[in-house]
């Protein structure tokens, strides 16, 4: 399954993933709006967060084997050097691998929007960490 | 007489095409596989060490002509997702009457269940667990029943079986290597064996075959934290997800590509 290249594709976007992006549009101000960008087969969602004090800008890129293969998102605001955060100041939040355990996207759940709250979740982790030197889940796998 | 499609030579799904194909109703076998028979692949491969560096796709064709010279085989030496086969793939896939997927990759299975999906096809998966611990067989039928989507979500939450480490976020800059411990000949002998049989059971029963499980899990190895015992089957009755946004019913236009572009247009409006 690819978003632009057949119809299966086309239909998630249609019926799951614009609609969602729609309702967390309609619910914030013009300056934290997803604005969708279309980048050969893959569509960028370029937004911004403010979990606590500061505001972030990001992208959301949806590849190609979207929704089979998981968003990846990228803070474009200098962030300094911490856990969680790969190469680009990609966010490390789905654990990536090949197989079903070793990845904690799920294509059958989970929309770009969930990836969106999660990078505001990460964010927020980020934050408590610039300021204490924590990260606040120890946990993460 | 029954078209066989399946994807996937390697060692599981080259025990399940040969014990499958021994059944006489199979007249028809579309067999994908992009990948050459290598050195390391020998220790667990039914294929002889002399084939090395052959395309395993001709090596499986060869084996099954051996003994069933009068089988109708196609081959296919490309990915199932390449795009330049999707015509001839999705045209095996509409004269199927069963169908294996062998696959062992997340894009793979997915793509397959789309395929099956759309052309209302009966279809079987085996999963080796990391290690040969156990393994997992599925059986999926056009209806009411789950997809893949819906199996692997379901199956992600209900067991774990990851023994892999997490990555080490103190040294951050890259995706932690997947650790991928091999499985014994022994043990994908054993779950590609139980992929088969219900495979046949499928084709034998077709829309009326319920075996009382959706998913089958066959534990090999007893796993402190993951299996309490060895030699123990769990039965996993998967229930279609009204929520799976892979199988759920879409009311889409027609004209899907001038939907998409006006729906992203929308969008991007103040």
């Amino acid at each position: 399954m690819s978003l632009f290249d057949n119809d299966a594709g086309k239909r998630r976007l249609l019926t799951v993933e614009i609609p969602i992006l729609e309702r967390y549009n309609a619910e914030r101000d013009e300056a934290f709006r997803i604005k969708v960008v279309r980048q050969g087969k893959s569509l960028v969602l370029r937004y911004r967060l403010k979990p606590m004090h500061n505001i972030f800008e990001l992208e959301t890129r949806l590849p190609d084997g979207y929704p089979i293969l998981p968003p990846e998102t990228r803070v474009m605001t200098p962030l300094k050097v911490c856990p969680h955060l790969l190469d680009g100041q990609t966010l490390c939040m789905w654990r990536q691998g090949s197989t079903r355990e070793t990845s904690r996207w799920d294509p059958a759940k989970f929309t770009c929007v969930f990836a969106v709250q999660a990078a505001w979740r990460w964010l927020a982790c980020y934050e408590i960490w610039h300021e204490t030197g924590e990260w606040p889940m120890p946990d993460a796998r | 007489m029954a078209h066989l499609f399946q994807v996937g030579a390697g060692s599981g799904g080259m025990t399940v095409l040969d014990i499958v194909c021994r059944d006489p109703r199979i007249t028809h076998v579309t067999l994908i596989e992009p990948d050459i028979y290598k050195p390391h692949n020998v220790i667990r491969h039914q294929f002889p060490p002399a084939a090395v560096d052959r395309y395993k796709v001709d090596l499986a064709a060869a084996c099954l002509l051996e003994r069933r010279p009068e089988l109708h085989i196609d081959t296919l030496r490309c990915s199932l997702m390449d795009a330049a086969m999707t015509e001839r793939i999705d045209t095996a896939v509409k004269t199927c009457d069963i169908a294996i997927c062998a696959a062992d990759n997340e894009p793979a299975k997915f793509h397959f269940d789309m395929l099956m999906r759309r052309h209302k096809k009966p279809w079987t998966l085996g999963e080796v667990l990391a290690g040969g611990i156990g393994g997992l067989v599925h059986w999926f039928q056009h209806g009411n029943g789950p997809c893949y989507g819906c199996v692997a979500s379901h199956l992600r939450r209900a067991i774990d079986t990851d023994q892999g480490r997490p990555p080490d976020y103190a040294a951050p800059g890259g995706i932690a290597p997947e650790t991928t411990i091999p499985a014994s000949r022994a043990s994908i002998e054993v779950i590609a064996s139980l992929h088969a049989q219900i495979t046949l059971q499928l084709l034998t029963h077709g829309s009326t075959y319920a075996p009382g499980f959706t998913s089958l899990l066959f534990t090999l190895e007893a796993v402190p934290g993951i299996f309490e015992e060895a030699f123990r089957t769990y039965r996993f009755r998967i229930a279609r997800s009204p929520d799976c946004l892979i199988c759920r019913p879409d009311e889409s236009p027609i004209d899907l590509d001038r939907a998409v572009d006006e729906a992203l247009a929308r969008l991007n409006q103040p």
